[in-house]
């Protein structure tokens, strides 16, 4: 993508990074009733569309910010893709089975398409890393989530009633233990084949 | 990994090592693959944990959530005025949709359907499929691309260490048909439309193609009347039932 252009709909990437209710709105108002639609007619309902949109745009914002996220195409092409794969990967799991998918023209958008896809691999990574997150016992998940609230270490330490070179040590080792867990997960080694 | 090296990785990403130590680390990493993998993993872990439990990205999920809210309950308010308005947008699109029709039945009514007034072939996406993704991407570009030869030769790969993916056979059935290779085109979609796949009609309907394709006009009207009026492609196998009796 390196040398491609920016699209004019990177607003809505910055809107979403800067938590703008009115760019958010905007997107409600302008994108989601086509996923809507498209989730009723394919065996959904407006509740499930509204899992779906939310949990794509969040995807959206942490790409966005933890890897900065160019926007080559338009807003429209690569959000309807995102929300369709998305939809069609729970049909999959919901019926265990093959699921027949009609294409729209949009998906011959090449940026479009490959942007939705680096996206759906960056979010399915998420989920992965969120899962092995909860395998982790309690004093792990409670010390990472104080680490990475609060910021500093010795208040961490203080809060938590132990040494600042203890929780330093901790930190390591339960960000440790995580990346054990994701590395033994066959599917990590299958995402990072990309 | 040792306890030691997931401290040491903290330790480097806190720059909280000295520069031999640094040196010493990067040289580690330019030549023990495992260490960098862990290391790549345990940074990238780093940055999820950082993004997902920071108090930033909690305040855009309560916002998110609240404008969600607000939208889908205005819409739920709002449902009989929009499904008037769409009653009559889809009212229109039938209306238009008939004058189109008329016109193409009056137009094909004047010459002998071929294979390429049907081999408009709906675009795919593999890629929500599990499995070498980077082959079902390219796959997925080159079907849509109508680059059939790279398509097949693809698929064919894939088949190779997923023989029984229905989708995937039928995909490359309908590759094999574009480049004329119409032994294993047939042989592949009669298994798919005998099996309990939900890709069996639109196997029929391929098997029907493959065969006008090949001039066989007795074997494809035979074929286009097994497909059952609950299939997709119902309609067009229909329409050519028509033209070709």
């Amino acid at each position: 993508m390196g040398d491609k252009k920016i699209h004019e709909d990177q607003k809505y990437i910055h809107g979403l990074l800067q938590n703008n209710s009115f760019i958010i709105q905007a997107i409600y108002d302008t994108f989601v009733p086509k996923v809507i639609n498209y989730i009723k007619q394919n065996s959904g309902n407006a509740t499930q569309a509204k899992d779906v949109v939310q949990e794509v745009l969040v995807t959206i914002y942490n790409q966005a910010k933890q890897k900065g996220l160019e926007l080559t195409c338009p807003f429209d092409a690569y959000f309807f893709l995102l929300c369709k794969r998305k939809w069609l990967n729970e049909l999959k799991k919901k019926t265990n089975k093959e699921v027949t998918i009609n294409e729209e023209v949009l998906s011959k958008d090449d940026d479009a398409f490959t942007l939705a896809f680096e996206t759906t691999v960056f979010g399915e990574k998420q989920e992965l890393f969120n899962a092995m997150f909860q395998k982790l016992g309690d004093a792990c998940k409670d010390l990472l989530k104080a680490t990475f609230k609060i910021k500093s270490m010795e208040e961490v330490a203080k809060s938590l009633k132990i040494t600042y070179a203890y929780a330093r040590k901790k930190k390591s080792l339960c960000i440790g233990k995580l990346t054990k867990l994701v590395q033994e997960s066959p599917k990590f080694n299958q995402l990072n084949n990309y | 990994m040792e306890e030691k090296d997931y401290i040491l990785f903290e330790n480097y990403l806190q720059r909280d090592l000295s520069a031999s130590d640094v040196l010493a680390f990067e040289n580690r990493l330019a030549i023990d693959t495992a260490f960098k993998h862990s290391f790549i993993t345990y940074k990238e872990l780093s940055g999820y944990l950082e993004q997902t439990l920071d108090e930033e990205s909690s305040d855009f999920k309560r916002n998110l959530m609240h404008i969600s809210e607000a939208h889908f309950n205005t819409i739920q308010t709002e449902q009989p005025k929009a499904f008037r308005k769409r009653f009559n947008i889809a009212r229109l699109a039938i209306a238009a949709s008939v004058v189109v029709l008329i016109g193409l039945f009056l137009f094909k009514q004047l010459k002998t359907p071929t294979y390429k007034d049907f081999n408009t072939h709906e675009t795919i996406d593999l890629t929500v499929r599990g499995g070498s993704v980077r082959d079902l991407v390219e796959v997925t570009k080159a079907f849509n691309n109508r680059e059939f030869s790279k398509a097949n030769t693809i698929l064919e790969r894939l088949l190779k260490t997923d023989s029984e993916n229905r989708q995937l056979q039928l995909y490359y059935a309908i590759t094999n048909i574009e480049l004329n290779r119409f032994e294993t085109a047939d042989a592949l979609l009669i298994a798919i439309s005998k099996s309990e796949s939900v890709y069996k009609n639109r196997a029929l309907w391929y098997h029907a193609l493959s065969n006008l394709k090949q001039g066989k006009t007795e074997v494809t009207q035979s074929l286009l009347k097994q497909i059952n009026e609950e299939a997709d492609d119902y309609e067009q196998a229909q329409k050519l039932l028509n033209k070709l009796e």
